[in-house]
Order: C-alpha cells, then sequence, then structure tokens
C-alpha cells in the first residue's frame, strides 16, 4: 500500500499532537504566579477541568463531523444540520420561561446537563434512527427533517423569548453562547462514559467508514449492510454532538472547520487518521482560542465567536475553491 | 443463476413484470432494451442493490436474499455508473478495496500479489499512485475494472460500461468484457445501450420490453429484423460482418 503517503501523515499527526501540548501547557501556565503555592493550585484547579472539557469537546466534534460527511458523501455539510445547537437553545429558553432563571434546573449544572442530555437523545433516537427507517434511509431526508426541526425549534425559542421577563432574558443569553466554565467533574465523567460507550457500540461500524464512502453502490458490492450501518453510524454522530452541546452549549459548528482542515491536511481516505487529525485540530482550536480570550482578549470576546467569524470566512473560502462537487 | 418471476412496482407502476431466465456460466450475457424497459431494474435486483416485489432469485441454489452480503460479495460484482467518490484515492487504493470481502481492512501479502496483477491487467501500472479523480474517464473505468479483477468472483455485473466513453475508450472497454469472459473464465453481465457492442462483444443477449422479456438467446438468435424492430419501435437492417450480425438502425 502507499507507504509513503501514510507515513507522511503521521508525521503530521505527530506535528499536530505536539501543537495541542504546547497550547495545553500555555493554557495551563501562562498568568501562573509561581512565587505563591496556593496561587498555583488554584490556577490548576480552575484550569485542568476547563482543559479537559475542551479537550473532550473536541473530540467528540471532530469524529462525530468527518463520521457525518462521509456518511452523507459531502464535505461541505455541518453536524449543525442535525438540529442539536437550536434543540439547545430551545430547552433552555424553555426552562427559564417555564420555571424562572433562578430554579434548580436552571441554575444547578448537573440537571441542566441531565435534561439536555436525555431530552436530546430522545429526539436523536427518534429522528435519526425511527424517522430514517421509515423514509426507507434516504440521507437528504434525514438532512431535510434537521433543518426544518432546527427552525421549528429556533421559532418556537425566539416566540418565548419575546414574551419573557427582560431581565431573565438577560440571565438566560449569557448561558445559550458556548463556554467551558462552569462545569464539573461528575459532568465530565459522564460525558467521558457516554462517549465511550458509542465509540465502543460503533466499533465495527466504524471499521466499515472506509468502504462507505465509496458510496452506497460500491458498499454493498464489497459486502457491507449498509442501510444498518447508516443508520447506527448516524445515530451515534447525533449523540456526539448531542454530547457536546448539552456539555458546552452549542458549538458544533467548530466540525465544519476541523473536519476539512484534517481533510486538507491529509489528503485521504483513512478515517482513523482523518478522525484523529479533525479531533486534533478542534483541540488546537478550542485550547488555542480559550488561551487568546482568557489572556489577550481578558474574556471580553467569548471563543465561539472566533470560531464563528472563523468557520463563516472558511465556509466560504470551501464554497468558492471546491468546484469539483 | 436462474431469476423467476421477477416483479418490481414503483407507485403502484410495474417496471419489471414477471421476468425468469437462467443465466449460462461463462458466458458474456448482455441485457439490451429501449429506455424505461427495465433492464437496469432487473440488474440490480439480482445484484441486491434494489429490493424487490416478488419473484426468486437463485444464485449457487439458495436465494439471493439469503446469502451473507460479505460471501455474495466474493461470488458476485457489481459496477453502476454512481460513482462519485469525494475522497481522496489513489488507483492502488480503489483496486485495494475490491480484497475487502476477503480480509477487511487488512490485506494480507496475496491480497497485494492480486492487487498487483489486477493492475497490470488493466495496464494501470504507470498510474497507480495518482488519484482517482485526476484520471479521465477512460482510466478510470479501467481503475473500477481493476477492482472488480481483485474483488476475484465468478460473476461480473456492468451496469452501463460504455455510457460516457468515447468510441476508442467504449470499444476497448467492450475488448476488456471479452477477455473477462475468456481468459478469466468469468460470467460477465452487462447492461447496453449500444445494440452492435452487444451483438459483436457478447454470447447471448436478453432483449427487455415494457418490463418484460421480448427475446432471450444467442446473438444470432435475437439478432434479426423482425425482432429488434418488435422490441425497439423503429426500422432495422442486419449486416454479417466478421462473421457477426450488426445492426444499422434509421
Amino acid at each position: 500500500m502507499n507507504t509513503k503517503a501514510v507515513r507522511a501523515n503521521r508525521q503530521k499527526l505527530a506535528f499536530l499532537a505536539a501543537l495541542v501540548l504546547l497550547c495545553a501547557a500555555g493554557y495551563m501556565l501562562v498568568g501562573v504566579h509561581f512565587d505563591n503555592a496556593k496561587l498555583v493550585q488554584y490556577a490548576v484547579k480552575i484550569r485542568t477541568p476547563k482543559l479537559i472539557v475542551m479537550l473532550i469537546t473536541a473530540f467528540a466534534i471532530g469524529g462525530a463531523s468527518i463520521v457525518f460527511q462521509s456518511v452523507i458523501n459531502n464535505t461541505i455539510v455541518t453536524p449543525c444540520l442535525l438540529g442539536m445547537n437550536s434543540l439547545y437553545t430551545l430547552i433552555h429558553t424553555a426552562v427559564v420561561f417555564a420555571a424562572g432563571s433562578g430554579s434548580i434546573l436552571a441554575v444547578n449544572a448537573n440537571y441542566s446537563f441531565a435534561v439536555d442530555l436525555v431530552l436530546m437523545g430522545v429526539v436523536a433516537t427518534v429522528v435519526y434512527s425511527f424517522l430514517f427507517k421509515k423514509t426507507k434511509h434516504n440521507v437528504l431526508y434525514v438532512l431535510l427533517i434537521g433543518t426544518v426541526l432546527s427552525s421549528f425549534f429556533s421559532s418556537i425559542q425566539s416566540t418565548l423569548t419575546r414574551v419573557m421577563d427582560p431581565n431573565e432574558y438577560d440571565n438566560l443569553l449569557a448561558t445559550l453562547v458556548a463556554s467551558f466554565s462552569n462545569i464539573n467533574s461528575e459532568i465530565i465523567v459522564i460525558s467521558l462514559f457516554v462517549l465511550a460507550a458509542i465509540v465502543f457500540a460503533l466499533r465495527r461500524e466504524l471499521a466499515l467508514l472506509d468502504v462507505i464512502t465509496l458510496g452506497k453502490d460500491q458498499a454493498i458490492n464489497l459486502g457491507v449492510d449498509y442501510d444498518r450501518c447508516v443508520r447506527r453510524l448516524l445515530l451515534g454522530v447525533t449523540l456526539c454532538i448531542a454530547v457536546a452541546t448539552a456539555m458546552v452549549g452549542p458549538i458544533s459548528f467548530l466540525g465544519l472547520i476541523i473536519a476539512n482542515l484534517s481533510r486538507q491536511l491529509l489528503k485521504t481516505y483513512r478515517h482513523t487518521q482523518l478522525i484523529l487529525g479533525s479531533a486534533l485540530f478542534g483541540m488546537i482550536v478550542l485550547v488555542g482560542g480559550q488561551l487568546l480570550v482568557e489572556h489577550a482578549y481578558s474574556y471580553t470576546i467569548p471563543v465561539s465567536v472566533f470560531i464563528t467569524v472563523g468557520g463563516g470566512v472558511y465556509f466560504l473560502y470551501l464554497l468558492l475553491t471546491n468546484r469539483r462537487a | 443463476m436462474h431469476v423467476k418471476n421477477l416483479t418490481k412496482r414503483y407507485d403502484g407502476k410495474t417496471v419489471v413484470n414477471s421476468v425468469s431466465f437462467a443465466i449460462p456460466k461463462g458466458k458474456v450475457i448482455s441485457l439490451i432494451g429501449p429506455n424505461g424497459a427495465g433492464k437496469s431494474t432487473v440488474m440490480g435486483i439480482i445484484s441486491r442493490l434494489i429490493a424487490r416485489d416478488g419473484g426468486t432469485v437463485d444464485f449457487e441454489g439458495s436465494d439471493i436474499g439469503k446469502w451473507k452480503s460479505r460471501e455474495l460479495s466474493k461470488r458476485l460484482a457489481i459496477l453502476t455508473q454512481t460513482n462519485n467518490i469525494q475522497m481522496k484515492l489513489t488507483v492502488r487504493e480503489l483496486v485495494t478495496f475490491g480484497r475487502f470481502p476477503y480480509s477487511g481492512g487488512r490485506t494480507t501479502a496475496e491480497d497485494q500479489e492480486i492487487i498487483d496483477r489486477a493492475i497490470s491487467y488493466m495496464e494501470l501500472g504507470a498510474f497507480e499512485d495518482q488519484f482517482i479523480d485526476e484520471l479521465s474517464g477512460g482510466q478510470r473505468q479501467r481503475a473500477y475494472i481493476a477492482m472488480v479483477i481483485a474483488q476475484d468472483t465468478e460473476y461480473v455485473l456492468l451496469d452501463e460500461p460504455t455510457n460516457n466513453l468515447d468510441i476508442y475508450h467504449a470499444t476497448n472497454m467492450m475488448k476488456i468484457v471479452r477477455r473477462l469472459c475468456d481468459e478469466l473464465g468469468k460470467t460477465v453481465i452487462l447492461v447496453l445501450h449500444e445494440i452492435n457492442y452487444a451483438a459483436f462483444y457478447s454470447d447471448y443477449i436478453c432483449a427487455f420490453k415494457d418490463g418484460r422479456i421480448a427475446r432471450f438467446g444467442t446473438v444470432k438468435e435475437v439478432m434479426t429484423k423482425e425482432n429488434l424492430s418488435q422490441v425497439y419501435g423503429v426500422d432495422f437492417e442486419i449486416m454479417e460482418i466478421a462473421g457477426r450480425p450488426l445492426s444499422i438502425y434509421y
């Protein structure tokens, strides 16, 4: 096999991993007062969970985006299309609207994480498993359903905010932006557990991804149970995005950027490498971005703003250069 | 392979209507007929790409639906025209996928040998490290055929292999089809629009009309003025060139 390219890609991935380490070290060390042991301890305590959350998020979004694009057979789709972002926004708005911003569901991170995860899980299972079967495994219908659901959720959400108490709305707004603070170790453990379960359940399907990208006919020709495989992968992708979104907020647009950066850099069909590359890019963007946000902009701009602006420009670039598609 | 009473409906419209035929082993069989006659659908059904509404497809003793997909893919290969790959894939990597039914993602030394042979058989050695999307149409088609050869199946099904190819490449493609049968001993079933390619390069012709088989037989039996006029609804003249009946239509 093309061993030269494989080796070159391994080197690129090692370089990315080194960059991730650099970013992580920078994030942990910049601005720490090393002369005072208590302050060092405090900084470590504050920064470690944030760093872990960013790494997990990057892995979940990066992996899910590559899988999603390969299943849809289109490299400019983003898992945003699955509607998890707007569902998250809707859930949080509805909670504040119905129970008030002081209610335990809104204030307690564990509860709100649980509510997000359960609701998103249910919607994901219904839409991307059940409806997918009903529509005779047509991925385009699934995309369409996702898009329609997104605008459906957003419409309800904007209706709710319109009749909401302005003070409550002000409180709500802060929680609708992706953020890595206010995440405790229990949430981290649960997220890790759920993600590990998804990866484990899908280990066979993930190994078939390379063949699936040849298209439906070729995949069947080579002996893949295509419909079942794609259904399970789609469900897994949605659940991964749901976990990441429940953890940090609407962030899945990031997937478009990092998945394509990985594809551009590695130029391969091997999904183990693509997924790894995408996850590493995600880690660099998130950790590096957060480093800038905290120390260069002193929290005035959230990292999701960078992602949206940068991602939007990059998306346009992809559209303009990708004439082949 | 025996096909019995095959039926397929789309939205209540019957596109394949109780089609039955037996495929002779080690021969080239062309399915011809006007657009919408159901030949591609039949091809899709016997290769398990399309679900049927009725009938049986008996393949080596048991119905095609009862076969394990992985096992079937070692016996029967299908090449369709819908091959748009978004991936960066080299010729060699594509051909390597032909070994997937045997060894999954990990190829053995024996697989590599088979891949080497398939590539040199299709004379793709010079391009083996080029990306598929940088090849010309004819080269790409040959790369896919090399993959099918690497898949090492007894049956090869080709859906309109000469589509989008110019005369030179289309003729070469038909010569390759002939070699697959004569040199490698495969049974090749193909859907063709070019009647004369079917007449010149195949052993049997199966002519479809309105979802049914109009004629099935050797080339000489099917290629008559009356048969073709009836199937296509236009006037035909049959000439004999190099001992083969060729048609002129106008």
